[in-house]
């Protein structure tokens, strides 16, 4: 049976996206460790169907500066890949790539920016190839995008995306820890509903 | 103390009196603000589409259209004169530069466009707006006075 809404995903159909989700971001964490010299490992995903406010709520503070790495699916896959970075986070990654103190968000160096933008590039990329390799199916993804703004603004992307279709979105969330230290990051994968169909057929559930 | 009153996305919150109502982090979405300033009522609208595409699609906030209607039709319930109506803007941002400009890149900008069309239909005014560029905004209308702030990261607050 087709899958028409977020809600119709029984509990088995989540349980699997979450084995995708953690094999993606293990995937993931292998390339970010190899390109920070350091021990990196991803928290459990969690796959969540939220409404838009809930989505907000659960994933921090909507006018808090953050870093994103967005990038457009399609293909066998369609949807949203973001990669949510904290100034923490971002701090971190400066500190190890440049070894540079922590520079203000938005007093950032074209320097700074094109490392955050091309480490997001490869952690997504990391993270989509495990999970087509996987899975077997074919994803295109978008040039990457780099953007500085309150969380709730880069957020409105993917909500107005889904929202066409949906009062709720299906996202795999997944954090980062370097070295051990929990970082505040995000790793959120976000399928459009017509894809889960044709995710389910080819693992076999159905 | 003053009292705070937020306003989710797809959502919207109606006032008397005093009060502010609050609307966090507009992107590509729209805040639209309300006021009759002889009966200080006031109404915070956030949506986040151009077009209800379905009619039975019931959260009719979400879109441009059927929220400014049932937003119109609750203040009006409530002693609203469109005549007094004062109306303000601010979002529509891009956050993004994405590929394929009929899509989903200028979300933002067709949100603008499309809620100030559906105000002018309803014989309102835009008396002032803060819309465009890549910047998220947090929006607040104080009922008490009718003023319309704006204040995004790394710039002076404004007053629409």
């Amino acid at each position: 049976m087709a899958i028409k809404t977020y809600e119709e995903m029984n509990a088995l159909e989540l349980d699997i996206l979450k084995e995708i989700g953690s094999i993606g971001g293990g995937n993931a964490a292998t390339a970010l460790s190899s390109m920070l010299n350091a021990k990196v490992n991803m928290a459990l995903p969690e796959v969540q169907i939220l409404g838009f406010n809930e989505a907000m709520s659960h994933l921090g503070d909507p006018e808090e500066l953050v870093a994103a790495i967005f990038v457009e699916m399609s293909g066998e896959l369609g949807g949203i890949m973001l990669f949510i970075l904290t100034k923490e986070f971002s701090d971190e990654v400066l500190h190890r790539m440049l070894g540079k103190s922590s520079p203000e968000f938005l007093a950032m160096e074209e320097i700074d920016s094109s490392v955050l933008s091309e480490i997001g590039n490869i952690v997504i990329s990391s993270y989509i190839t495990a999970m087509s390799s996987l899975i077997g199916i074919q994803v295109e993804l978008s040039v990457p995008q780099f953007g500085v703004n309150m969380l709730g603004g880069i957020m409105s992307v993917p909500i107005a995306m889904m929202g066409q279709h949906s009062d709720r979105i299906m996202m795999t969330t997944g954090e980062f820890k370097i070295d051990g230290k929990a970082l505040n990051s995000n790793m959120l994968l976000l399928p459009d509903v017509e894809s889960l169909s044709v995710l389910m057929k080819k693992l076999g559930v159905e | 103390m003053e009292k705070k009153i937020s306003v989710g996305i797809a959502d919207m919150k109606i006032t008397r009196q005093e009060g502010v109502l609050i609307t966090y982090a507009l992107g590509s979405c729209i805040g639209i603000s309300f006021y009759d300033p002889m009966i200080k009522l006031g109404a915070l609208l956030h949506i986040m589409l151009p077009e209800r595409g379905r009619a039975s699609d019931a959260n009719v906030y979400k879109f441009a259209d059927s929220g400014i209607q049932e937003t119109l039709r609750k203040l009006c319930a409530f002693g609203a004169v469109k005549k007094r109506m004062v109306c303000k803007i601010a979002g529509g941002a891009k956050m993004f530069e994405m590929k394929g400009g009929g899509g989903l890149g200028n979300i933002g900008e067709r949100n603008a466009q499309n809620v100030k069309r559906i105000l002018m239909a309803e014989g309102l005014r835009v008396a002032s707006e803060d819309t465009g560029a890549n910047y998220a905004r947090t929006m607040l209308l104080d009922v008490a006075t009718g003023k319309v702030y704006v204040r995004s990261a790394g710039r002076p607050e404004r007053t629409l």
